[in-house]
């Protein structure tokens, strides 16, 4: 067989490991992204990588505690196998990137420091500096360039990808690209396509995320027929720096060290933040949570302070959503050696000192759990067959999706730290089975592929030529993409109601009518950028139908997803045995919540262009699901009566084994 | 090479306190209110490779926080120049918005910096009369701000910016590297090809590449590659090659990164000016790396000479 | 990555080479003659004698003087212009926007390099070969406390003196700090910095022994030094057993010396000189001290 090619569109750290790893096994490769791949949004990851390691293992620690922390973390919502696998690759791809020279930091005796990061017990996360997701990046870029020296891989910079190409039996068969500085189309012929695209952030209007973060190329594949998963599940950050352009996200280990969250008692007090007495400051998480005060997780703190700001008005600012986040009562000094990279981030882009003045942070979009629904093969071990063409194949064959942009590794929530794990993984794994993909592909007739990518490029030229012909004065694409975000972010972030949802549903439908109405302030053919965003723009609201539709349907709380009208009771009764028969009740509704709701959110694009929701089950042959308890009033009782049970239902398995979840997938 | 490098076409007025009139004087003091409630910025504009220039003026209203990307942002939602005139968007390049990608370069009130990271009121502080941004000078432009930097990842590849491992199966862990060495490696690891450094360099000049009549693309890019070649391969590259070569396996190829940073374009053609080391938004250290390179570089070719 | 060798000039494949030998001519010889002239022009301040008996060493050499001047000096000098001169023209020099210390320094170093180059050629020409039609008179290495004077006394030529002495030594102390990192002699910013104060210490040195040249010949008593010159000088003939110069005691063509006939034997101390400090470096080993009489003869 001639050798395969294949078609990477993102230059991220899924898109450059699969590229490099493709290469190593002899494919040709074509490297796509709309910004040189060296400036992928990955590099703006600053926090670290997990994976088990010779230290934690010592400690007790393994592959399944951290497959278990995932799945946990996620809330049960991934099928565990590529979970499972991912977790035992971990050490294995920690260890490549050290031997690729990231510079990660060292213990005095030389070897790779490790810290903890939320969500475990285990000092997982081996880190570079401050700029962790940077460091990686850049030791896959000069793999690349090393191969891209050698001939191996081409890169296509400053391209978007507009749409794959599909013969007759629905198989991939290239895609059609535009060239965003001569605006010139053309079609690449490939044995696979994967999208490894990243996250969709800007569907939000500003968030954490970097401003190629469109989710354009994963729309653009759904709109053509792939389906999509878990739409709904989007990560928002606590605190981020609001700022005109983007939300920077400040790390939470500024409280870690002490830092308190507060809003004056009188809303929007224009007063000098210094100068407001103690007794009119509302340190709302200390009231709220004297156990944890200020150090409450992630989730919690992030509908704390949206609370306090939604619907206590209580916010700083009045047009600008934010609360204080001070550190200024804290010696000077000792804020400079402990903080002083993420203090600077906040110096360098608000111009002002955070050890004299509070700063003022807000909870922001920072991850999209969801993603193109992907495939995989069980193996018989549990984990998944390496080699196999359907792992990490989207429902359309022959193409591919990694990184941020698939659904598999991260559930209802993604652990800090995970996700550069599983982008590099899925990069790294996914390439053996697409090459053995792209060799089984019957081959189509020359005239007739001539024939489908013909058409395909008339139609993306045609649409190209309508957008820049449409008539002038207009709606202003930019000011939609701001209601569009203004929209999401108001009712899909961190609280849903079913009665914000239904309405926004038509705002959005509305929005995107108004979309088709907008023109152009540049018509011209050279590097025009407003064409660009313009579809990117349109692409975007596929993408929040299916977020608004999936939220609004599912009536309950699971990780990221809560729906305040859906949660789970606190248990109530004091009386010890009033209490453990509320338990009893309260894992009852547990279980038959996992029975309803234990499920993907599966999206296809429908041809009146709403999304088609359907449910698929997930594979938790691994690990049984199980409540989680964090901060919940009675938690110890509804413990005591959930481990009974699953002693009793793991004795009741034992019994007829062997059904897989995963093996029934098509 | 059409750049018109000329000042603004109208003189530099103070900045206009915008529509709504009886707006407190501009800058009587140091507070908040004082400041423009509008932003007079200057854009040299070219819309093309090989078009003349021009420049082009916005007002920008004035919002708390606003970095340069947000008035590119804001011009490009108007799309509308001072005079009212309804104008395409100014094209620009930016991505992470966080000063780690390295897209945003361009030259702000005349010096070279990231335009996410220029924040307006500190602007606006030392330059009261508005903002003037334009393209890097040398780098081709594409359109407006927008430039060409391949050059700069072909130094990359000149110097072999990387570690040549065998493959990417399990071979287990790197080498040990002490605290030292990585708090070495580490800041140079940090650049981000931004450019910077090669904007602000005397000794580094601009390479424009015209396509012939008939030349093919293969052509066309073969003769592009060779006229970088012959060009200044700058600091970025030189402290790139500095890092591989101080690194355990990096440094297996470091003859091969050694032939090239005395090649025609080399470290030899670094005149010592040291503003790539001033301009460098991360910071980096660059007048060590070259001065390590040039050491390097000494002793290499003394090698080089009696191994002949 | 150079598909073909042999398409690209002598220049281009050396080019790292010819640079670094452009780099080392700048201490080595050029450098290095520029000290030593420096510091013998400074000995003018140790006396006329003490001058003339280091140009007559130089002098010493003989025939071989014009081709070790060529070899060592001239032609050195030739190429550190020529490869100077083609790195000014590859710099874009941009101290406007980027107003740094070093940058400053950068664009010093060419204007200086040029300065000198100038300076030199016109103070070769003038000295060596041409003389008064460009200002001043010749040099005359058997009178060189008086002929020197006499070029240095139109206050412009002074000046332009001072110039193209500050600018050749600036661009040397300067060359010799960047040669250092060029050559990876310093490559912290510490050692940087104190490679920078010897740099420092260098050029005000040099500075200092080029500007006391130029004002102890100023300063100097034309009549009186040639006095001291014509007698070292006819003594030397003796040594050579030539005759006395028929020249000496005669003005200068065209240029009347004031107090030439006012016995110059007594005349030997450099009056405007006394407030001078003595020159640093010690009298050579045999040289003429200016006594009334001939030097006894010594040896053969
Ligand atoms: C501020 C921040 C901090 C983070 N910190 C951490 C951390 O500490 N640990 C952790 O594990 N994770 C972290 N994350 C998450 C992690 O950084 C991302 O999930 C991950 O980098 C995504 O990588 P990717 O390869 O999937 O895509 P990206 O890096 O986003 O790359 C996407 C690529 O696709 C290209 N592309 C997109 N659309 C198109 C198109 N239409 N045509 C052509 N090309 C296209 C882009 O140009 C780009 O090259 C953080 C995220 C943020 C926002
Ligand atoms: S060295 Fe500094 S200025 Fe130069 S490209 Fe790297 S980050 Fe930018
Ligand atoms: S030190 Fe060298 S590389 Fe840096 S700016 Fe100066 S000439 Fe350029
Ligand atoms: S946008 Fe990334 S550095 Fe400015």
């Amino acid at each position: 067989m001639a050798q395969p090619r294949v078609l990477v569109v993102g230059g991220g750290l899924a898109g450059l490991s699969a590229a490099m790893r493709l290469a190593e096994l002899g494919s040709d490769v074509d490297l796509m992204s709309l910004v040189p791949v060296k400036r992928s949004h990955s590099v703006c990851a600053q926090g670290g990588i997990n994976s088990v390691n010779a230290l934690t293992r010592q400690q007790g620690d393994n592959e399944w505690k951290h497959l278990d922390d995932t799945i946990y973390g996620g809330d049960f919502l991934q099928h565990q196998p590529p979970v499972k696998e991912m977790a035992d690759w971990g050490p294995r791809i920690i260890d490549l990137m050290d031997r690729l020279g990231v510079p990660f930091n060292r213990t005095p005796e030389g070897f790779r420091d490790q810290r903890r990061f939320g969500g475990t017990l285990y000092k997982r996360t081996a880190f570079a500096g401050a700029t962790t997701g940077q460091q990686l990046l850049y030791a896959l870029d000069e793999q690349v360039r090393r191969f891209e020296a050698q001939g191996k891989i081409r890169k296509f910079e400053f391209w978007d990808f507009l749409s794959p190409v599909l013969d007759d039996s629905g198989r991939c068969r290239g895609a059609v690209c535009q060239d965003m500085v001569s605006m010139q189309f053309r079609t690449f012929p490939a044995d696979a396509v994967i999208i490894a695209s990243g996250g969709c952030g800007l569907v939000y209007g500003r968030s954490t995320m970097s401003m190629v973060c469109t989710g354009s190329a994963v729309s653009r594949v759904y709109q053509a027929g792939a389906a999509y998963g878990n739409g709904e599940f989007i990560q928002v950050h606590p605190t981020a720096i609001p700022g005109a352009d983007k939300l920077r996200l400040m790390s939470e280990s500024a409280r870690g060290e002490g830092g308190r969250v507060w809003v004056p008692r009188r809303p929007q007090d224009a007063r000098d933040p210094r100068s407001i007495p103690e007794a009119e400051r509302y340190y709302f998480l200390e009231e709220r949570y004297p156990k944890y005060m200020n150090l409450v997780p992630r989730d919690i703190a992030t509908r704390e302070i949206f609370d306090v700001c939604t619907t206590e008005g209580l916010s700083v600012e009045k047009d600008r959503l934010c609360v204080y986040l001070d550190l200024t009562h804290l010696p000077r000094e000792e804020l400079d050696r402990k903080l002083h990279g993420i203090l600077e981030i906040y110096e360098k882009f608000q111009g002002v000192d955070p050890r004299d003045v509070p700063m003022k942070i807000f909870p922001a979009v920072h991850y999209s759990m969801g993603g193109l629904w992907v495939d995989y093969q069980k193996s018989a071990s549990g984990g998944l067959e390496e080699g196999s063409p359907r792992n990490q194949q989207t429902s359309v064959p022959g193409l591919y999706a990694i990184g941020e942009c698939d659904y598999q590794y991260h559930g209802a929530n993604r652990l800090g730290a995970n996700s550069l794990l599983s982008c590099i993984f899925s990069g790294l794994f996914c390439a053996p089975g697409v090459i053995a993909s792209a060799g089984s592909g019957k081959k189509t007739a020359a005239d007739e592929s001539q024939r489908l990518f013909t058409t395909a490029l008339r139609r993306e030229e045609e649409r190209h030529e309508a957008l820049l012909t449409r008539p002038g004065g207009g709606e202003n694409p930019y000011q939609i993409h701001l209601e569009l975000g203004e929209l999401m972010t108001r009712v899909a972030t961190v609280v849903r109601r079913n009665d914000q949802l239904a309405p926004a549903y038509e705002e959005a439908c509305q929005l995107e009518e108004r979309w088709r109405r907008c023109s152009l302030s540049d018509t011209g053919n050279w590097t025009n950028q407003n064409v660009v965003f313009t579809k990117s723009l349109g692409d975007m609201f596929p993408l929040a139908k299916l977020i608004l539709k999936g939220a609004l349907l599912r009536d309950e709380c699971r990780g990221a997803h809560f729906k305040p009208d859906f949660e789970m009771p606190d248990i109530k009764a004091t009386d010890p045995a009033a209490q453990l028969a509320e338990a009893e009740l309260w894992c009852d509704r547990f279980e038959e919540n996992t029975r309803r709701w234990l499920k993907s959110t599966i999206a296809r694009h429908g041809t009146d262009g709403h999304p088609q929701i359907s449910y698929e089950d997930i594979d938790t042959s691994l690990i049984p699901p199980r409540p989680r308890l964090y901060g919940l009033v009675g938690g110890e009782t509804v413990e005591e009566v959930w481990k009974k049970r699953a002693r009793k239902s793991a004795q009741d398995k034992g019994q007829e084994k062997g059904v897989t979840a995963g093996s029934e997938r098509s | 090479m059409s750049t018109k490098h000329n000042g603004p076409a109208t003189a530099s007025t103070p900045p206009s306190t915008g529509a709504a009139g009886g707006e407190p004087a501009p800058h009587d003091s140091g507070d908040h209110l004082a400041l423009p409630r509008t932003i007079d910025v200057r854009v040299l504009r070219q819309d093309a490779p090989g078009q003349e220039s021009y420049w082009e003026r916005h007002a920008v209203a004035w919002e708390p926080n606003m970095n340069v990307i947000s008035v590119l942002q804001k011009i490009a939602a108007g799309a509308r120049a001072q005079d009212g005139r309804q104008v395409a968007p100014v094209a620009w390049d930016c991505n992470c918005l966080e000063e780690v990608c390295g897209s945003c370069t361009m030259l702000i009130n005349g010096r070279t910096r990231m335009a996410c990271s220029a924040l307006v009121d500190r602007l606006v502080e030392e330059h009261p009369d508005g903002i003037e941004l334009r393209p890097m000078l040398k780098f081709p432009v594409v359109r407006d701000l927008v430039v060409d930097r391949r050059r700069l990842f072909r130094s990359l590849e000149r110097v072999k910016a990387w570690v040549p491992v065998d493959g990417f199966y399990d071979h287990g862990a790197g080498p040990r590297i002490s605290p030292e060495e990585q708090e070495d490696a580490y800041p140079l690891s940090t650049c981000m090809s931004c450019g910077c450094c090669l904007e602000a360099c005397p000794q580094f000049t601009r390479i424009e590449t015209v396509r012939r009549d008939g030349e093919t693309e293969e052509a066309f890019e073969q003769r592009r590659t060779a006229a970088f070649d012959r060009g200044f391969i700058g600091a970025h590259a030189i402290s790139q090659a500095v890092l591989f070569n101080g690194h355990p396996i990096g440094k297996l190829i470091a003859d091969e990164r050694m032939e090239a940073v005395t090649d025609q374009g080399g470290i030899q053609m670094c005149g010592n000016a040291q503003n790539c080391v001033a301009v460098c938004p991360k910071s980096i250290p660059l007048t060590r790396s070259i001065a390590r390179a040039g050491r390097a570089a000494t002793m290499w070719a003394i090698r080089k000479i009696f191994d002949r | 990555m150079t598909p073909n060798e042999s398409s690209r000039s002598f220049f281009a494949r050396n080019q790292f080479l010819i640079y670094r030998l452009f780099s080392l001519s700048g201490l080595i010889p050029v450098g290095a003659f520029l000290v030593v002239h420096l510091l013998t022009n400074a000995s003018v301040l140790g006396g006329a004698a003490s001058f003339q008996s280091r140009v007559d060493m130089i002098h010493g050499l003989g025939p071989l003087l014009v081709p070790v001047e060529w070899a060592f000096i001239f032609l050195p000098m030739l190429f550190h212009a020529t490869v100077g001169f083609m790195i000014i023209g590859g710099g874009l020099p941009n101290v406007g926007s980027y107003p740094y210390v070093g940058n400053i320094r950068y664009t010093l170093q060419r204007a200086t390099g040029m300065i000198a180059f100038a300076f030199i050629i016109w103070h070769v020409l003038q000295l060596h070969w041409m003389g008064e039609p460009l200002g001043g008179g010749r040099f005359d290495p058997h009178h060189a406390t008086s002929s020197a004077a006499e070029v240095v006394a139109p206050l412009a030529i002074s000046l332009l003196y001072a110039i193209g002495v500050l600018s050749t030594v600036f661009h040397f102390a300067n060359g010799l700090w960047t040669q250092g990192i060029t050559w990876g002699l310093w490559t912290s910013p510490q050692a940087m910095r104190r490679a920078n104060y010897l740099s420092i210490a260098v050029g005000t040195l040099l500075a200092a022994a080029g500007l006391g040249a130029i004002g102890g010949l100023r300063g100097t008593d034309t009549a009186a030094a040639r006095a001291v010159e014509t007698r070292m000088d006819d003594q030397r003939r003796l040594l050579e057993g030539q005759p006395p110069s028929p020249l000496s005691g005669t003005p200068a063509p065209g240029r009347p010396v004031p107090g030439r006939d006012s016995g110059a034997e007594d005349a030997i101390d450099l009056r405007s000189g006394s407030d001078l400090v003595p020159l640093l470096i010690p009298e050579p080993a045999g040289a003429v001290a200016p006594t009334t009489g001939p030097a006894p003869l010594s040896g053969n």
